[in-house]
């Protein structure tokens, strides 16, 4: 019981399921191509090598991850304040691809970047930030570079 | 004598006044962002590529690659003032550099350093434009099995040297190819790996691949702890005492030959020439034991070693296509995106293209010496921006960065999808380098090995016959075994290091 609760725990583990994981749908779906064409060599040689010899490494890496190197979550992830500034970050970052087609750049940054600062700094301070960066780079970016920078009904 | 007239012509393309701003601009990004602990040359280089768009193929790089050579003379600031290294290949500056200015000396190894990295650079750049032609001209000769064979040798070389370990490496290594099998197939065309989703077509791009990894995940790890950095000391008087000019030029020399060799190897990056030119000092010094205590040469000899490993670095480049390191390789990319080919053809075809950046570097190595010797003191007070702003500030820029590569949501999503990638990959001491390495050679070596396959009817043993590829394939194969033992024994060099330069 104690072993299976570390393995749970081990990242290393963890990781080196995921990877394998990965490596056997690129493995299973190389089947589809074609080994070998008319010409030679076909789309799925380097596939079928590429993501066995991953395999083959993801399995070692789980096997190191438990005998030798034990990478355990809590001992390599942030907890508490850290944990909660990275989940900011995270969180802004979506809540800007969710907003950003229909509300525009200018107001989507703003919210981003407000989501961060006013963290560290007093709310009218982190707005006044969030908003003098947003229009700036909208401006910079929209204007001089002629890049299509999504706007929202009123044209920002 | 030829190579000379048409270096002559590469001034004349690189002091047109677009040319020098664009050089400017790149080396002053280069400096600000190799003062910024966290944020280093490739996530900027990744960064401008987007820009760079709308602008002359010349200047593009121009600017791109000022970056590049900028963030080695910056990582020094922040090395010597507050002892956090900018980027990777200043972190043996910190042993030296961070003493001298406790002793009020900041000034003093700045300078030597700035000079140090002046005359390292510039000679690297005459030593570029003296071998590359020739090693160009001595490539057109390779054929595929050649080509894929020294790929095979960098990417080893990659593997054995960066990382804690060898399984790590690899398992970077073989994400970076495939990845790059999303997408079209290079020989047939066949799409690979799209799920019918039409973004996936084109495969992904190094450019979004590049900024998560190596800029979102910085940011994350910059978010985790939002200290406020020391306050930096104090920059007067930039040049050594009179007694103290001999040693410091003999390791500098010392320094730029290390670092030129170093960098015609694929596969090292630039903390390998400073951590080797830092323990000859120390070995070949009268008195070893003044070494981090402030020593002088302590920071002259690793300084010069990096930056005139950056020149050497680019001859690989130039003259096979093949890059050494992920900034290097995301500057293979905007060749690529300018509709040019870096190869040996490069010097054949594009003549007034490679002489304008190989005579821009000389330029802008000016500037960087300028901006170093007497405005060391400025660039300091940037090291003073906090992160709680900095980090923010970096993630809108990069979303808008990676927004246009193509103008769509699609490339934020694949950032910041490898953001979350690479921050875990960090904590996991996995090293980043590989991926990034491999996700651009990986079409160029899997053309390069059906071609082969072709060329020989099938029989790839044929590949060692041939004497070129035969022999680099040999040494990649001790140098897989030579880490393999290590591995299994445990002992990894004193390289093993995870650096984007």
């Amino acid at each position: 019981m104690e072993k299976s609760k570390g393995l749970l725990k081990n990242a290393g583990v963890w990781a080196g399921i995921v990877l394998l994981l990965y490596s056997s749908i690129i493995f299973g779906l190389s089947f589809k191509l074609k080994y070998f064409t008319a010409f030679g060599p076909g789309p799925g040689m380097f596939p079928r090598w590429l993501s066995l010899i991953l395999m083959i490494i993801s399995i070692i890496y789980i096997w190191q991850s438990v005998t030798k190197e034990v990478l355990l979550f809590g001992d390599i992830f942030p907890s508490g304040p850290e944990l909660k500034n990275i989940l900011a970050v995270i969180a802004s970052v979506l809540v800007f691809m969710l907003t950003v087609n229909f509300a525009g750049f200018t107001i989507a940054s703003t919210v981003l970047l407000f989501i961060l600062l006013v963290r560290s700094y007093k709310w009218y301070l982190a707005l006044a930030i969030s908003v003098g960066t947003s229009i700036l780079l909208f401006v910079v970016f929209k204007i001089f570079f002629h890049i299509p920078l999504p706007v929202n009904g009123f044209g920002w | 004598m030829e190579s000379f007239a048409h270096l002559l012509s590469g001034f004349e393309t690189a002091l047109t006044w677009w040319n020098l701003l664009y050089c400017l601009i790149g080396v002053t990004v280069g400096m600000f962002v190799g003062v910024l602990p966290g944020l280093g040359p490739t996530t900027a280089t990744a960064l401008l590529i987007p820009i760079t768009f709308g602008m002359e193929p010349v200047s593009a790089i121009i600017m791109l690659a000022g970056i590049y050579y900028g963030g080695m003379y910056g990582g020094t600031v922040t090395s010597v003032l507050i002892n956090t290294p900018g980027e990777a290949a200043s972190v043996i500056t910190c042993l030296d550099g961070h003493p001298m200015a406790k002793q009020g000396r900041a000034g003093v190894a700045l300078g030597v350093a700035g000079i140090g990295s002046f005359i390292g650079g510039t000679i690297s750049i005459i030593g570029l434009a003296l071998i590359g032609p020739v090693l160009a001209d001595f490539a057109l000769r390779f054929g595929p099995p050649e080509f894929f064979s020294l790929m095979v040798f960098g990417l080893i070389m990659v593997i054995g040297l960066m990382g804690k370990s060898l399984v790590r490496g690899l398992i970077a290594a073989f994400m970076g190819l495939t990845l790059s099998l999303v997408g079209m197939d290079p020989v047939s065309g066949t799409l690979r790996f799209t799920f019918g989703e039409p973004f996936l077509m084109q495969g992904f791009d190094l450019v979004t691949i590049a900024m998560g990894l190596f800029g979102l995940s910085e940011i994350l790890l910059g978010m985790e702890n939002l200290t406020n950095s020391d306050k930096p000391a104090k920059v007067k008087g930039v040049l050594p005492r009179r007694e103290e000019w001999k040693p410091t030029m003999n390791s500098i020399g010392r320094g730029t030959v290390l670092g030129f060799f170093t960098g015609l190897v694929p596969g090292t990056s630039s903390t390998i020439p400073a951590l080797l030119s830092y323990s000859l000092e120390k070995k070949i010094a009268k008195d070893p034991s003044r070494f981090g205590k402030g020593a002088i040469e302590g920071v002259a000899g690793p300084e010069t070693a990096n930056n005139s490993y950056c020149g050497a670095a680019l001859i690989p480049l130039f003259t096979l296509g093949i890059p050494s390191s992920p900034t290097i390789a995301i500057l293979l990319g905007a060749f690529i995106m300018h509709g040019l080919t870096p190869g040996p053809v490069l010097f054949q075809n594009n003549p007034d293209f490679v002489w304008g950046i190989i005579a821009s570097m000389f330029i802008g190595n000016l500037f960087l010496l300028i901006m170093n010797l007497p405005m060391a003191g400025m660039w300091a007070k940037i090291t003073m921006v906090p992160g709680k702003l900095l980090y923010p500030l970096i993630l809108i820029i990069s979303i808008l960065g990676a927004y246009t590569v193509n103008n769509d949501l699609w490339d934020v999503g694949v950032m910041f999808a490898f953001g979350i990638i690479g921050y875990i990959m960090k904590k996991l001491d996995i090293p980043m380098a590989p991926i990034v390495l491999t996700f651009v050679l990986s079409k160029l070596m899997e053309t390069s090995l059906l071609q082969s396959y072709k060329m020989f009817e099938g029989d790839l043993l044929q590949l060692f016959q041939r004497p070129l590829s035969g022999s680099l394939l040999g040494i990649s194969i001790i140098v897989l075994i030579f880490s393999i033992v290590a591995e299994i024994k445990k002992k990894k060099s004193a390289f093993a290091t995870d650096v984007e330069m």
